[in-house]
């Protein structure tokens, strides 16, 4: 923003200085340019923490790139990027790779991928201080990165420089990243989405210690992200980027208490919140709280067991014993991170896995013992919409046979009809059903797998983490849809989710799973604002509320929620 | 650990026994049986009956697959009709110079083939690399025995710097001691699998260069040669041993052109001069052995892999 | 929620309603050693099968008086053979039997490897440890040497020629396309379909196989350019179709005796010949992979 008032609250020299960022590539087959980044001006200054926010495609990810120069070669880049003084873009060769990893560093966001999965941890650190320091020791490096290892929080740090990165969890090896990038303790530390792939009980760790290493090496940070809570809970002054250019920037509190531009209004609006009920999905029939009967319920799992070949041929339990109901009508969201084995329990209630005891009870009917036509004809009666849009419609299908689909196996006429019928149901132009899925967009895509799941009507639909790779305003149409088709036609739902948002906004009633056990199950209110367990609690407070000052006060009782337990 | 070495020799036993189905199975095919074979075409209906039921022909299928087994088991791979000699020691003779003239040539192209393609792959869609990939499509397309045509007719009749032939001699020793004579078989047995290879590579190197750990590499400042040679290298080694145990066939088969062609001593040409002869015995034994050096590489490929990357070990342990 | 309209319109990949072949076709045309490598094969084809109906020569009889004329005598292009034969001729005859055998073989193997590779690898347990046993023993037994074995039980005729190649060549494809099966069968569209109550059948045939197809295709032009080397190693080692049929590679094979009498008309027109089909397979093959790469990167 031109119009910030300089000297105020900078100091002289800027840690980071973007100015003017122009970024285009130039299409594969010769045609045209594709403007990634137009005129984006972003300073941050030291022991700063700026935060870039856009949904995909806003350029925000090009823009972390282009400080470090590792955009690719058919990238033309003009503006500059300034660390310390010294033009980024100017720079190649040697002179680039003495600025990078010792004046400016960068920890990304998918941590199995981004560390090399040959060589140790400990010589992956140690690699990012040799190449900067001359004359250090292999020994010297390794001892180093002992040391770099416990500041960041590495318990047995040791033992860890011998461990490949497969042989670690995500959180770990995220923070293995952020060692290897504050290894030469650079001036800027820049974190492109580095949450985003983690738990939100790791999530808040690293922002933890994001916010640690500032205060102790008063490195400035700039942080990329889409996540609205991450924003609020680290930032202290947010850029907001769309379509390439930056569209609003300001100080953190502000920014939240009031927007100025149209988009950032908007996309704030289409974050969803944890509130109590009461304020939206009115003109519902009120369900009540306590579990349904098995007879009328629409899906009924009882001790359900899933069991998987581990390593080493062991046998892990991915669903320990779980027992559920979901009665008619009902929407139970599932809440769970990763590895708790909720997409499994989903799948099992359909009958895509087999479960290794246990029984699920379809409308009454027993889904474990059916077979052949039978288990055919109780599959009729559910439909199920999966978590990632690209996946989950065949691509050498058009979008009519992909909806048809269910049709055409049970044999159901007066296809077409269905078909614009349920694309309109989706609030989809029926003339997309000749199109290719690959032509469409993730949000449009993720409609059709939904009037895909309604095609044969159902009285229970299985979601699995239908919104999670979607952007936020794309995510907010999406449920909207589903919440009016859900009111309308009045099917059964089991709501699989990590979002604790999204599970406040579609449930009535909510479970949560952890390692595979059932942790709490309750009315929907009662389990987010008043949970019984520990777990649920600690899942709830570390996930952020896009609110700078609320997300303050949960992370202090976080924290004493922490200091209790330990 | 153990656990993977016993399925994975499970396995290859297996496989094994099924070798042996398919080559009892041609034996059997083969038109008059043994008996022809050893009685000669002129033999009476009465002796072929008679030979049939001393060697147990007259038997059942399963039982006389027993005792071919049985034999194997035992090392008797039979004797040969036309060399009257046993095929167990015939191959005997010759395998180590076809393990030796492979083992050279494979050689000769890894040392040749990973540079290329490494180089291949960073100079990716460059004029560089579209004329190196036309000649190692080229080179691909060029049947063995062409290029040791032309390799003959350029470095022994046009520039004599070479011997037509290759060492005809019977130790190991002395084919090391000839070792000029080598050149030439070994080169076209090197050239031929280079274009394999250095594809294989050059795609390896591609795919990892589209790697996050790239970019990570990149950003902590190393150097694009330090990038290539040592990160991407090191994880493209566990394909190119997979690359070799899955290669085995086609260098026995590429042995087999090459000793042809120049007369090299070795398995493959014993296995010509059978298939003119129709001497089955030797015919199916070389099947037999080469099947078995093919499985046991691969084995060991696997095995290898297991030992040098750190995820495969990680998910067997 | 009150957000009934969608914030701002997610912006789709810029395609066309055209289907997703058109662009494959664009790619593949794009790409300069495809197009040469297919402008070849045209130009191979019309050689071998329209060629003899414009230079007509006698390839059954022999003339030992025209013996190895050396080429551009009598009307002899490319001269003669050792038993006096049109070299030229010869070459377009001989090309339609390695054409004939190698593109059929190929397209057997194909055919064979992505069935047994698709059921393999979609039902996956001890069906497919089983399946792939089997396809191990036969990758083990190296192709050339199995085929030499049955050049010497059975008449080497072109049908049984095909017949045996697409035998013993299925085996790559097979396991191909079983690792994509294997990928393809725990897609959620194809769970799905099994949650709607599909069967098997329609999970191989409907979704698994038409999946791999690029794959398939690709592998397929490999097939037939190795189908053709296959065929020229067996008639270079003397066991390949009867005379007076012939392929290039029983022609290079003649040719071999004449090396040191400097006859290399004998040797290089079909030595090259060979390069040259072998090389424009396998550059169709390389500019389709391209083709069907740019297309799942699109979805």
């Amino acid at each position: 923003m031109s119009d910030r008032t300089k000297g105020e609250t900078v100091s002289d020299s800027p840690a980071l200085a973007i100015e003017d960022l122009h970024v285009s590539f130039s299409g594969s087959g010769g045609s045209g340019k594709v403007r990634a980044v137009d005129g984006v001006s972003i300073r941050v200054d030291p022991g700063e923490i700026v935060a870039v926010v856009g949904e995909s495609g806003s350029g925000k990810s090009v823009t972390s790139m282009s400080t470090l120069g590792l955009l690719p070669p058919t990238a033309s880049t003009s503006g500059s990027v300034r660390v310390g003084g010294v033009d980024v873009t100017t720079l190649d060769g040697p002179a680039l790779r003495a600025v990078r990893g010792s004046e400016i560093a960068m920890v990304f966001q998918e941590p199995m991928t981004a560390l090399n999965p040959a060589f140790t941890v400990g010589w992956q650190v140690a690699e990012a201080l040799r190449l900067h320091i001359d004359g250090l020791s292999r020994k010297q490096a390794l001892d180093r990165a002992a040391e770099l290892l416990e500041t960041v929080g590495i318990r047995d740090a040791r033992r860890r420089l011998g461990q490949y990165p497969h042989e670690l969890s995500g959180g770990l090896r995220q923070r293995v990243m952020i060692a290897m990038a504050i290894a030469c303790e650079p001036k800027v530390l820049i974190a492109d989405e580095a949450t985003t792939a983690l738990d939100v009980t790791v999530q808040a760790e690293i922002l933890d210690l994001l916010r640690d290493l500032r205060e102790r090496f008063g490195t400035a940070m700039l942080v990329i992200t889409h996540n609205m809570g991450v924003v609020a809970d680290i930032a202290d002054r947010v850029v907001v980027m769309y379509q390439g250019k930056v569209v609003e920037e300001a100080p953190v509190e502000e920014l939240f208490a009031g927007p100025r531009a149209d988009y950032t209004k908007r996309l704030l609006g289409a974050v969803p919140r944890l509130r109590p009920r009461g304020d939206e999905r009115t003109g519902e029939p009120a369900v009540a709280g306590e579990p349904a009967a098995p007879g009328e319920a629409a899906l009924a799992i009882e001790n359900l067991v899933v069991q998987f070949r581990g390593k080493g041929g062991a046998k892990v339990r991915a669903v320990d014993n779980v027992s559920l109901t979901v009665a008619k009508g009902e929407v139970l969201g599932l809440v769970g991170e990763s590895g708790s084995g909720k997409s499994t329990l989903g799948r099992a209630a359909i009958g895509l896995i087999t479960p290794a005891s246990g029984t699920v009870r379809l409308l009454g009917d027993s889904l474990t013992g059916a077979r052949g036509s039978a288990l055919r004809r109780l599959r009729r009666r559910c439909g199920i919409v999966f978590q990632d849009p690209a996946s989950s419609l065949d691509p050498r299908m058009t979008v009519g046979d992909c909806i048809a689909e269910p049709l055409v196996i049970n044999k159901v006429g007066d296809r077409d009809e269905r078909v614009v019928a349920l694309l309109e149901s989706v609030r989809l132009d029926p003339a997309v059903r000749l199109r290719y899925p690959h032509e469409l967009s993730g949000g449009q895509r993720q409609r059709i797998g939904i009037a895909r799941a309604l095609a044969l009507d159902p009285d229970l639909v299985i979601a699995d983490e239908p919104t999670s790779a979607l952007d936020v305003s794309v995510q907010a149409a999406v449920l909207d849809v589903f919440l009016e088709l859900q009111a309308r036609l009045g099917f059964a739902c089991l709501f699989i989710t990590h979002d604790l948002a999204v599970v406040g906004l579609v449930s009535d009633r909510v479970a949560v799973l952890n390692q595979g056990k059932l942790v709490e199950e309750g009315p929907r209110d009662q389990v987010l604002f008043d949970p019984r367990e520990d777990y649920t609690r600690r899942l709830i407070s570390s996930a952020p509320v896009p609110d700078p000052v609320e997300q303050r006060e949960r992370r202090a009782r976080a924290a004493e929620l922490r200091a209790a337990r330990d | 650990m153990i656990r993977f070495l016993a399925k994975r020799l499970g396995q290859a036993i297996v496989v094994i026994l099924l070798v042996t189905v398919i080559v009892f199975l041609l034996l059997h095919s083969v038109p008059g049986g043994p008996a022809r074979g050893i009685l000669g075409p002129q033999a009476s209906p009465q002796a072929i009956a008679a030979f049939n039921h001393e060697h147990g022909f007259d038997k059942s299928l399963v039982q006389q697959y027993w005792a071919f087994l049985s034999r194997l088991l035992h090392g008797d791979l039979g004797d040969s009709y036309t060399l009257n000699q046993s095929v167990g020691s015939l191959i005997g003779q010759r395998l180590p110079k076809t393990l030796v003239l492979t083992g050279l040539s494979t050689l000769v192209a890894l040392v040749i083939a990973i540079p290329l393609g490494v180089w291949q792959g960073r100079r990716r869609r460059g004029l560089t690399d579209y004329t190196v990939t036309t000649l190692v499509f080229v080179g691909y397309a060029t049947p063995v025995f062409f290029l040791a045509l032309i390799l003959v007719i350029v470095f022994t009749e046009k520039i004599p710097i070479l011997p037509p032939q290759a060492p005809q001699a019977q130790t190991l020793g002395a084919l090391f001691a000839d070792s000029r004579a080598l050149i030439l078989p070994v080169l076209a047995g090197a050239i031929a699998t280079v274009a394999a290879f250095s594809r294989y590579m050059r795609s390896a190197v591609l795919d990892n260069l589209a790697e996050d750990y790239v970019r990570t590499a990149r950003a902590k400042g190393a150097s694009e040669r330090r990038v290539v040679w040592l990160h991407i290298m090191r994880n493209s080694l566990t394909p190119i041993i997979a690359m070799l145990g899955y290669y085995l066939p086609v260098l026995f088969s590429g042995a087999l052109v090459i000793e042809s062609v120049f007369n090299y001593p070795g398995m493959g040409l014993l296995f010509w001069n059978a298939a003119q002869t129709s001497d089955y015995p030797i015919l199916l034994g070389t099947v037999l052995v080469i099947a078995l050096a093919t499985v046991i590489g691969s084995l060991l490929a696997d095995i290898v892999q297991a030992l040098v990357d750190p995820r495969v070990r990680g998910s067997i342990r | 929620m009150t957000v009934s309209a969608p914030l701002m319109t997610e912006q789709a990949p810029a395609t066309t309603a055209a289907g997703p072949y058109r662009r494959m076709v664009r790619m593949f045309l794009a790409n300069r050693l495809a197009v040469t490598g297919l402008v070849i094969l045209g130009l191979l084809l019309v050689f071998c099968f329209i060629g003899p109906l414009i230079h007509h020569t006698d390839q059954v009889h022999t003339q030992l008086a025209d013996a190895t004329l050396s080429p551009g005598t009598r009307g002899h292009l490319l001269g003669t053979d050792d038993v006096g034969r049109d070299v030229l001729g010869r070459l377009m005859v001989g090309g339609q039997t390695s054409l004939e055998i190698g593109i059929a073989a190929g397209l057997l193997a194909t055919l064979i490897g992505t069935v047994w590779g698709a059921i393999s690898g979609y039902a996956g347990g001890w069906i497919d440890a089983v399946m792939m046993r089997v396809v191990d023993a036969g990758i083990a037994i190296p192709a050339l040497f199995l085929l030499l074995v049955t050049a010497t039980i059975l008449r080497p005729t072109v049908p049984v020629q095909i017949l045996i190649i697409g035998c013993v060549s299925w085996l790559v494809p097979a396991r191909l396309v079983r690792a994509e099966a294997l990928s393809l069968r725990s897609r959620d569209y194809v769970q799905a379909m099994k949650a709607m109550g599909g069967g098997h059948g329609r999970a191989v045939f409907r979704h698994v196989i038409p999946n791999a197809i690029g794959t398939v295709v690709v592998n397929a032009t490999f097939q037939v350019a190795d189908a053709i080397l296959l065929i020229a190693y067996v008639s270079f080692l003397g066991l390949g179709v009867a005379p007076p049929k012939t392929d290039w590679g029983g022609m290079l094979s003649k040719g071999i005796s004449y090396t040191s009498e400097g006859y290399w008309w004998l040797i290089f027109p079909a030595g090259l010949a060979i390069v040259l089909v072998v090389c424009a397979f396998n550059c169709i093959g390389d500019g389709l992979r391209d083709a069907f790469e740019v297309r799942l990167q699109g979805r």
